[in-house]
């Protein structure tokens, strides 16, 4: 390894280190500026790799302009994610080091896989940082819904892992590499074993992804873990999956089934994601088959693979990121300590916490494909792109359930700004300033993206190439 | 014209919200200072537009820059009007002001949100008029959306969620599908050789029948909503009567405006052969809007529904006169769009009046009002007529055209079927005001109403005078539009044109050497009115 390869592979040294550096320090100055040490190694390892355009490869990882945007994707969720948490777990008692450098653990982790040249380091990747999930999800360990979740995430997690290892397998019998790029060149007819690996493989990620019929585990972690790790679980997490998926595409490219078995999950994962958001009581859950929704339409992207879907995918996740983490995070600001969670109790808070209100509300709009925010231009890049791959049925449908998708996102605008408050809590907690900071980044976000989408765009042609 | 005039009308808005925001919420009376300053800025910027427009059939005070560059996708901030746009451009800026005077003491809670919601509310219908980039018009068009559902889901009566979320929802099921359409059709563009949204290029592009049908379809049916024709009106009484008196007034004299303006600009000339085929349909929906929003406006016993359904007929007749697809018939509907918006803007505005006063809407709580407040009765007539189309004022000119063109064109039972429609409006309209304002004044309640303040009397009176003017002297309004109507008659010609609709597109359409089809039609047409007739002597 030269001192170039080191520079290029800093970010994620950073973050690796730092983990143990927050463990190390919180051993030592229990309760010290814990949050604040991991913000900090989070935010160098976004500038060093903003500030140097460095290419590097190593056996197992490769530090591409792909890895660099998601990268830099990742960091920034960390970021928001952080402060979040910062104000969140002083109020619910959640203590201790393990929160910050635990996080920190999974960026290192999802950096790894969107670094990922070979099968082997993109499995350690993903299943380093759902490994870190399994602890952030039941962080709270008081909570009785926070250890059904963990449990339940741990159960599904493992699982997937051990069809993701046994699709990894079958390739490396029937092909004798795992390098990604010597996978995708060997144009020989794919092999009934080469397949069921590929297939494997697919169905591990589609795990990550919650694609129906994989989708079970969804609306339990989400609703059970603390609001702040659900924002991270529900965008990093989705993000790190859907690079992964795109370095391991290729390998099915000539096979002409793998296009139907998206075909088929993108079908399933739209129409049921947003029926089953439909009905609804709970905010979490509600967020969560959303969320389900929402990766259908990815999905949709990744059937139209051909004609630009790469881009449209990369484009819908980083949309939906933003407007996750806004509306996670005002979840978890409008929460607030409290175990408020069904859509009726939100009545009247869009006054009370105007930037938590109007960051939720925008986000909504946003999941709900409305301009100016900046799912309006992520469906719009989805769909254009399905048309565009002859897709049109899927496309209509996709269209269809946006229309479903609509009506449930109005009943929480609903809630927030058109029934009266119950009255009961008269003082207000005014915002702290790292909870502004949170809520303002991703709003700003989705209004910038929605109305000049163009530098984006043009990043994602660049790196998608 | 390479200024930026139209960009300044449209954004000043958003000037005024990002200067609202600044303002404590509690200084109610400085938010809606501000808010009235704003609009009334925005209509005296807009009077240059109106003064420098050239008469003629090109899009004026164009601006073109990029925007948004990706892949195979290329939108450009593209605006311009014609004579078409530029009276729709006028009106908003013109009724803004009302609607924010119009609430001045209505609404008393969160009064930065409602302001806020209003001044976005223009942005978004400014720019949709002015676009002329596909994507960008779409971009407006779903922006009107939001503020909207917020003035009807906030400031609303007691039913406001179930309007506001139907307003909602009915738009964006046309407004998808028409998505969808715009997409399909940037593609077919690109095969063309088109390298981005820009509108006016698409109209050359003559597309096969089959896809145009399908396009047509989706396009028609987001406009066909937001109009609303029959049977797709559901949600308008609904979204009216629980709208505060701004957002009724808003929603009727300008967003609907937006179906028709749809239909004009963009359905009929992107896909005329498949508007031609669909002209029955479209004419006999529109008749059936007529007749049976007049009916149901007859037995309402809420004012505000009454005025509601009024609005249906009304624009059901907009559009029998768009699609007689002659020039007397697009001015009339346009002229007709523009009467509507100001005498049902108007009528809106007298209901809200009485409701303040009174909280109630329904016609029997009322009764021998004119006794106890003379100068609202003597508006409340004028308005009254107007709507019904008595000669001298506005309605009466734009009905009268649209009824003589599609009497003109391939529509003439239908245009029989219609003017019976007038006479509906005259009973239910003259019932209504017979029923509110004359008999006893009996109820206790209503012998104590004051009559209109000053500031009541300041909103009437420009809508008052617009309804003389409009209606004595309508030419200098339809000599603006009449290069840009038409250019749409010429452009809407139909490809493989049947000989039954011949006579009526040959009177307008083609060039002065073209050996005309003598029929009775010319001399009827220099009789309605001299306007009319001028375009066909300067061709």
């Amino acid at each position: 390894m030269t001192k170039a390869d080191l520079m290029a592979f800093m970010p994620l040294i950073i973050l690796a280190g730092g983990s143990v550096v927050v463990l190390l320090a919180g051993a030592v100055r229990p309760g010290g500026w814990l949050y604040e040490l991991a913000l900090a190694f989070v935010a160098a390892a976004l500038v060093w790799t903003i500030a140097l355009p460095a290419t590097a490869a190593m056996p197992g990882l490769a530090v591409t302009p792909f890895s660099r945007f998601f990268a830099v994707f990742l960091d920034g969720t960390g970021l928001v994610a952080l402060l979040l948490a910062s104000g969140y777990n002083k109020r619910r008692g959640i203590v201790g080091e393990e929160y910050p450098a635990t996080l920190l653990f999974a960026l290192a982790g999802m950096g790894a896989a969107c670094a990922a040249s070979d099968l082997l380091m993109l499995f350690l990747g993903l299943e380093a940082f759902t490994f870190a999930f399994y602890i952030l999800v039941a962080v709270e360990r008081d909570s009785v819904r926070g250890g059904e979740a963990g449990l339940k995430y741990l159960l599904n997690g493992t699982l997937s892992a051990a069809i993701l290892a046994m699709g990894i397998a079958l390739v490396y019998c029937s092909r004798g590499t795992l390098k990604l790029a010597e996978l995708a060149l060997q144009a020989a007819p794919p092999e009934p074993l080469f397949l069921a690996g590929v297939c494997l493989v697919l169905v591990g990620l589609a795990f990550k992804l919650s694609w129906v019929p994989a989708h079970l585990w969804t609306p339990d972690v989400y609703q059970g873990a603390p609001a702040p790790v659900t924002a991270l679980l529900s965008t990093a997490s989705k993000g790190a999956s859907v690079a992964a998926l795109l370095l391991v595409l290729p390998l099915a490219a000539v096979w002409r089934g793998g296009h139907d078995i998206l075909w088929g999950l993108a079908l399933a994962t739209l129409v049921c994601g947003n029926m089953a958001a439909l009905v609804q009581s709970s905010i979490k859950r509600l967020l969560a088959w959303s969320s389900v929704a929402q990766m259908g339409y990815v999905a949709l992207a990744f059937v139209a693979l051909p004609a630009g879907g790469a881009r449209a995918a990369l484009f819908y996740i980083v949309a939906y990121a933003a407007a996750g983490l806004a509306s996670f995070g005002a979840v978890a600001v409008l929460a607030d300590g409290t175990d408020r969670d069904a859509i009726e109790q939100y009545r009247g808070l869009g006054y009370r916490n105007p930037l938590a209100g109007a960051a939720l509300a925008v986000a909504l709009f946003s999941l709900a494909g409305i301009p100016p925010a900046a799912g309006f231009m992520a469906k719009f890049a989805v769909f254009s792109a399905a048309l565009r791959a002859g897709e049109t049925a899927l496309a209509v449908v996709g269209v269809l359930s946006a229309l479903v998708a609509v009506f449930f996102y109005l009943r929480v605008v609903v809630a927030l700004y058109m029934r009266p408050a119950d009255g009961m809590e008269a003082a207000v907690r005014p915002l702290s300033i790292s909870e502004g900071v949170a809520l303002a980044i991703p709003t700003a976000a989705i209004l910038f993206l929605g109305l000049y989408p163009s530098p984006l765009l043009d990043l994602l042609i660049r790196i998608s190439r | 014209m390479s200024n930026h005039l139209l960009s300044l009308t449209t954004f000043l808005p958003i000037l005024g919200v990002l200067l609202l925001l600044f303002i404590p919420k509690d200084s109610k009376g400085v938010l809606r200072g501000v808010a009235l300053a704003v609009t009334v800025v925005t209509f005296l910027v807009s009077l240059p537009i109106l003064t420098g427009f050239q008469t003629n059939a090109e899009f004026q005070f164009l601006e073109n820059v990029p925007w948004i560059a990706a892949g195979p996708f290329v939108m450009r901030y593209n605006v311009g009007i014609d004579g078409i746009s530029l009276w729709l451009v006028i009106l908003t800026t013109f009724i803004m002001p009302l609607a924010v005077l119009s609430t001045w003491t209505a609404v008393e809670e969160k009064v930065k949100e409602y302001m806020i919601c209003l001044l976005l509310l223009e942005t978004g219908m400014l720019g949709a008029f002015i676009s002329l980039d596909l994507f960008l018009f779409y971009i407006f068009w779903e922006v009107m959306l939001i503020p909207m559902y917020f003035i009807i889901g906030i400031w609303g009566g007691k039913n406001k969620i179930y309007a506001a979320v139907k307003f909602f929802i009915y738009t964006m099921v046309g407004s998808l599908l028409m998505l969808v359409a715009l997409i399909f059709l940037y593609f077919k563009g690109l095969d063309a050789g088109f390298s981005n949204f820009g509108l006016l290029q698409f109209f050359d592009l003559r597309l096969d029948p089959a896809t145009q049908t399908w396009l047509f379809l989706a396009f028609a049916l987001a406009f066909a909503i937001k109009v609303p024709m029959f049977p797709l009106h559901t949600w308008l009484p609904d979204a009216h009567t629980e709208a505060p008196t701004a957002g009724s007034v808003i929603l009727a004299a300008i967003l609907l405006k937006m179906g028709t303006y749809g239909y004009v600009r963009f359905a009929l000339p992107l896909f005329p052969d498949a508007a031609h085929r669909f002209t029955p349909l479209i004419a006999t929906l529109a008749v059936i809007g007529i007749i049976y929003a007049a009916l149901v406006a007859m037995v309402q016993e809420d004012v505000k529904k009454l005025v509601a359904y009024s609005s249906v007929a009304h624009l059901g007749f907009v559009m029998l006169g768009v699609f007689a697809f002659n020039t007397q018939g697009i001015t009339g509907g346009m002229l007709q769009m523009l009467n509507h918006g100001v005498s049902t803007g108007a009528l809106f505005l007298i209901v809200g009046f009485i409701y303040e006063r009174r909280h109630t809407r329904l016609i029997t709580d009322f009764g021998g009002l004119s006794k106890q407040m003379p100068i609202f009765a003597t508006i409340f007539m004028i308005v009254t007529l107007s709507s019904i189309g008595l000669p001298g004022t506005n309605g009466f000119v734009g009905e009268f055209l649209i009824l003589l063109g599609s009497f003109e064109s391939s529509l003439r039972w239908w245009a029989v079927v219609a003017s019976s429609g007038v006479i509906l409006s005259a009973v239910y309209m003259l019932w209504m005001f017979q029923r509110v304002m004359f008999g006893e004044l009996d109820n206790p309640k209503n012998q104590t109403l004051s009559d209109l303040n000053a500031r009541e009397i300041a909103i009437m009176l420009p809508l008052l005078a617009l309804i003389f003017i409009m209606g004595v002297y309508p030419n200098p309004f339809i000599e603006k539009m009449d290069p840009a109507v038409q250019k749409l008659v010429a452009q809407t010609k139909p490809l493989g044109m049947s000989a039954r609709q011949m006579p009526a597109m040959q009177m307008q359409g083609l060039p002065a050497g073209h050996p005309a089809i003598p029929g009775m039609a010319v001399p009827a047409v220099e009789q309605a009115t001299p306007a009319v007739a001028d375009p066909n002597e300067v061709k």
